[in-house]
């Protein structure tokens, strides 16, 4: 009797056991099949080489330059201290700091924990000959991003990195890891999908100390796409050169295509502070100096267009038949506009449209503008462009400034008064423009209404890229171009002309100088904004000073610059 | 009829031991941490073994009855003596070494005690009958005398320390109290006041056996340290899913992931390896033969013999079943061995002796 009891318990105690097996490997089977599935298999990541970048000559600007890091493997140093002590001799660096690096990056026995980065060569050559001395230590080689041409088309090309937070929440899907490297600013970040390679990685089988016990498959890293520019290296180091010691932009582009041949932002910095850790001081500075060199100020720099604008008021004329070429208005040196007087730069006297713009005439351009009236105004500012992202491919790009009445009321309850007009009529107050938007409002005049999108790229790996629906055709009678045109070349032809430094034989150059007034105690902003039709290719260019004076260094600037790409046989 | 009770024991017995020998060598495999040793070890052990069962199964049981006590008396004085002058291993000391072979006196204690109670229970027998109205009398003699006959070797245990084994011990006073017939109400009263004192117990017990018991209530406390085990083994068993990963081709099991997987964790080596198949046809296995001892304690005609048989299987059904639930995480890591399967040489003789016993037993049960 009791023998049955004790043998009903002892059968209960094993149904509960197989009950629970049947839950475990039957039912949560595949829950703890992966589990050891994880517990097993692990991944090295190896990197992919990523892609150079080139100028439209192939000279390489961005390139992997191959560089030497010290790393050693945890499950395979015998002595912790005897090898750390040799490496802080080789290296020169506190074998306790060293020990420090080591256990913070330390991950997985298999795993190489990277103690020097970017060793001299020397040093790597000595640390490899005593490879064998101390097993686990070895020199790892990879390829890290250098710029040849240093300051050269900094802007342009941006600088990579190791990613960030941001960064990686946005690319996770796309194949980036942590341990990524992507393209900070420029074409490194607007490319950054082509330029990078394939990560590729190893599968290892570990055992329960995470040694590596078997290589289960591997995936070879795939390098990146060369991106070729359609920058010329030689335009760009000329350009650069010429801005030396000033802030402030010049940009040149092929006029029948909107490629942009050359963009220089001035002060300019070295993109390699960004990696190589020899030059890592100088971040600081790049981020702080009040200069701003990290700005791209042709994309970037947001100004006043001051005279340049006059050819906006003179398109809004024509197109609403407020003036014709033969208008003219009488320059007594002021406009009065009740008891203030807005000033012109000389006294003009009578004027004619193209005299106007030849000489730049205030006076002229605030009656034209009093007659079409601001709405109209923004109207055509926005329909050339203004106040709207050019698309070139770049990252972080500004839009600009065109004010409207609408907009005003909005912000200021005092609304509009016509003194704003006169300002609006010569590009100063509240406008504001990039250099590479009145790059491209010249193009647009110059080719008679037809708007072209500015670009960088070239080519990349072998495709050649087209640049599709790029141009635009402004609605606007072209005969209306055709003044302006006329009046372009005037600016340049008359011999008062504001651009008249530029009258070159072998060249023949049309466009507009602008002089606008910056924030009180600096000096205004000189720009020149044209096009150049005679010579191997035509281009457009604008040099923008910023605090520069005025329009004349700009136009002297212009005039060097064209001069010395002349000389070189580029133009 | 009666041969073939004797016989499936036997038969179950040589299958268990053969599956065991079969996940000892994927055990030792890959040669790290366990060595090849262990699987030559154990299979010579196996095939001594099985002429030691059928040489017990001849002997007359009666002897065990003369020499219960003597054996008794012996292995608490070597009890003591290893408690002096012991091998430490393991944080414990548990061994002696003769001639170069380690023994652990522990195991052989639970046969001891298993002779010693069942001769003085078989002895109480006619008293029972003839006073049953002196509680006192009752008590005295039925309970407490057996008590401190379990509580000696129990707490000399105790002492090495080896918490698991110990309470086994208590685990077979408690089925042969139960089979010897005393009271229903004596038995359950007793077992409330063991239950009312337990809370008690936890301030008896060693620091690494608290962690040991808290870890087991949540092995995430600790998940590379006392959980460590647990967590590896359950992974092990439940990715065995139901066929298995196949033999010699458990990824825990060969990559070391598995803490003591010849000896108290082999469990997840059949599980991980053969999967519910394997770990349900071991159970069954496992099934038969405490039936068939069952059987045997049921059908032999003597006290003596039916205490033994029960003390046999019960002792062996709590090792099969803590064992088990401690791989599965159902019951606190205690350090019991999975008879008959884990390696360990006198865990495995002991075993077999005792299945020898019954196999005797088995033949015998018509003796007067």
């Amino acid at each position: 009797m009791r023998v049955k009891i004790i043998r009903i318990i002892l059968f209960l105690g094993l149904l509960c056991v197989s009950l629970d097996l049947i839950y475990i490997q039957g039912i949560r089977g595949s829950f703890y099949f992966h589990q050891s599935v994880n517990n097993r298999i692990r991944v090295i990541p190896m990197e992919g080489i990523r892609g150079r970048i080139l100028d439209c000559n192939g000279i390489v600007l961005a390139d992997n330059r191959l560089s030497f890091n010290v790393a050693v493997i945890p499950q395979d140093i015998k002595e912790n201290e005897k090898v750390f002590h040799y490496l802080s001799q080789v290296l020169n660096v506190k074998k306790k700091k060293l020990l420090q690096q080591y256990y913070q990056k330390k991950l997985a026995p298999f795993a190489p924990v990277v103690v020097a980065e970017d060793v001299d060569k020397r040093v790597a050559m000595i640390l490899e000959e005593n490879r064998f001395r101390f097993p686990g230590l070895y020199v790892q080689e990879h390829y890290r991003r250098s710029y040849n041409l240093k300051e050269i088309g900094a802007h342009i090309l941006g600088h990579v990195g190791k990613i960030n937070r941001i960064r990686m929440e946005k690319l996770k899907d796309y194949g980036y890891t942590p341990l990524s490297v992507v393209g900070y600013s420029g074409v490194e970040e607007y490319y950054d999908n082509y330029l990078k390679g394939q990560e590729g990685g190893q599968q290892i089988e570990v055992n329960n100390r995470g040694q590596q016990v078997r290589l289960l498959s591997i995936r070879e890293p795939e390098s990146g796409q060369d991106v070729q520019l359609t920058i010329d290296a030689r335009i760009q180091q000329l350009a650069q050169e010429s801005l030396t010691g000033r802030n402030g932009a010049i940009v040149i582009m092929d006029f029948d295509s909107g490629a942009i041949l050359g963009m220089v932002s001035s002060p300019s910095y070295d993109p390699n502070i960004f990696v190589d850790n020899r030059l890592k001081k100088k971040i600081s500075w790049a981020m702080t100096d009040s200069s701003s060199p990290l700005l791209n100020r042709v994309i970037q720099g947001q100004y006043p267009p001051g005279s340049i604008f006059k050819t906006i008021v003179t398109i809004t004329g024509l197109a609403h038949k407020k003036i014709s070429r033969h208008t003219s208005f009488n320059c007594p040196g002021y406009y009065a506009l009740g008891r203030r007087k807005f000033r012109c730069a000389h006294v003009h006297g009578s004027q004619n449209l193209i005299q106007g713009i030849a000489h730049s005439c205030n006076v002229y351009f605030f009656n034209v503008g009093l007659l079409v009236g601001p709405d109209l105004l923004h109207k055509y500012a926005r329909l050339l462009g203004l106040g709207q992202l050019t698309n070139v491919d770049l990252p972080a790009e500004e839009k600009g400034f065109v004010p409207s009445r609408r907009q005003r009321k909005i912000k200021n309850p005092q609304g509009w008064f016509k003194g704003d007009t006169l300002n609006y009529s010569i590009g100063q107050g509240e406008v504001l423009v990039t250099p590479l938007q009145i790059t491209r409002l010249m193009t647009t005049i110059g080719r008679g209404g037809k708007e072209v999108q500015p670009f960088l790229i070239k080519k990349i790996g072998d495709q050649d890229i087209v640049q599709f629906s790029t141009i635009r055709i402004i609605n606007v009678d072209p005969k209306i171009f055709d003044t302006l045109q006329e009046g372009l070349k005037e600016v340049v032809k008359d011999p008062y002309g504001t651009g008249r430094l530029l009258d070159m034989p072998d060249f023949e150059i049309s466009g507009k100088t602008g002089t606008a007034q910056s924030i009180p105690g600096h000096e205004d902003h000189g720009w020149f904004a044209g096009y150049n039709l005679k010579g191997k290719r035509r281009i457009s260019f604008c040099v923008f000073l910023e605090f520069g004076g005025s329009s004349y260094n700009a136009v002297v600037i212009a005039r060097e610059l064209l001069q010395r790409l002349r000389q070189e046989n580029i133009l | 009829m009666r041969r073939d009770l004797g016989f499936i024991i036997l038969l179950f017995t040589i299958i268990i031991i053969a599956i065991g020998l079969v996940c000892l060598y994927s055990a030792s495999y890959q040669n790290v941490r366990v060595s090849h040793k262990v699987f030559y070890d154990q299979l010579v052990l196996s095939i001594a073994g099985v002429f030691l069962l059928i040489y017990l199964s001849q002997l007359d049981y009666r002897r065990f009855y003369d020499l219960a006590y003597f054996f008794y008396g012996g292995s608490v004085l070597l009890l003591i003596l290893v408690l002096i002058g012991g091998r430490h291993a393991l944080g414990a000391q548990r061994w002696f070494t003769v001639a170069g072979i380690s023994f652990q006196p522990s195991e052989l204690a639970k046969l001891t005690l298993i002779l010693g109670l069942g001769r003085y229970f078989s002895d109480r027998r006619s008293a029972l009958s003839v006073r049953p109205r002196d509680h006192f009398g009752v008590l005295w003699h039925d309970l407490f005398i057996p008590l401190c006959l379990t509580l000696v070797p129990m707490v000399l245990i105790f002492k090495q320390p080896d918490l698991g084994t110990a309470l086994l011990f208590f685990g077979i006073f408690i089925f042969m109290l139960f089979a010897s017939g005393l009271r229903y109400r004596y038995v359950l009263g007793f077992l409330f006041l063991c239950l009312s004192v337990l809370p008690f117990g936890w301030n008896i017990i060693k620091p690494y056996q608290k962690d040991r018991l808290l870890v087991f209530l949540n092995p995430n406390i600790d998940p590379l340290g006392a959980g460590y085990t647990i967590i590896q083994s359950k992974i092990a068993v439940g990715s065995g899913r139901l066929w298995g990963k196949g033999w010699l081709a458990g990824t825990q099991n060969q990559l070391n992931f598995l803490p003591e997987r010849h000896t108290d964790f082999i469990f997840s080596v059949i599980g991980e390896e053969w999967g519910l198949f394997g770990t349900l046809i071991l159970l069954l296995c496992y099934a038969v033969i405490i039936h068939a001892g069952l059987k045997v304690a049921e059908q032999v005609k003597d006290r003596f013999g039916m205490q033994i048989a029960v003390g046999i299987i019960g002792i062996f059904s709590l090792q099969v079943l803590i064992n088990i639930g401690m791989v599965l995480g159902m019951c606190p890591v205690v350090g019991l061995t999975l008879p008959l399967i884990s390696y360990g040489r006198s865990s495995f003789l002991v075993s077999l002796i005792m299945i020898g016993i019954l196999l005797n037993l088995s033949k015998r049960r018509t003796i007067f």
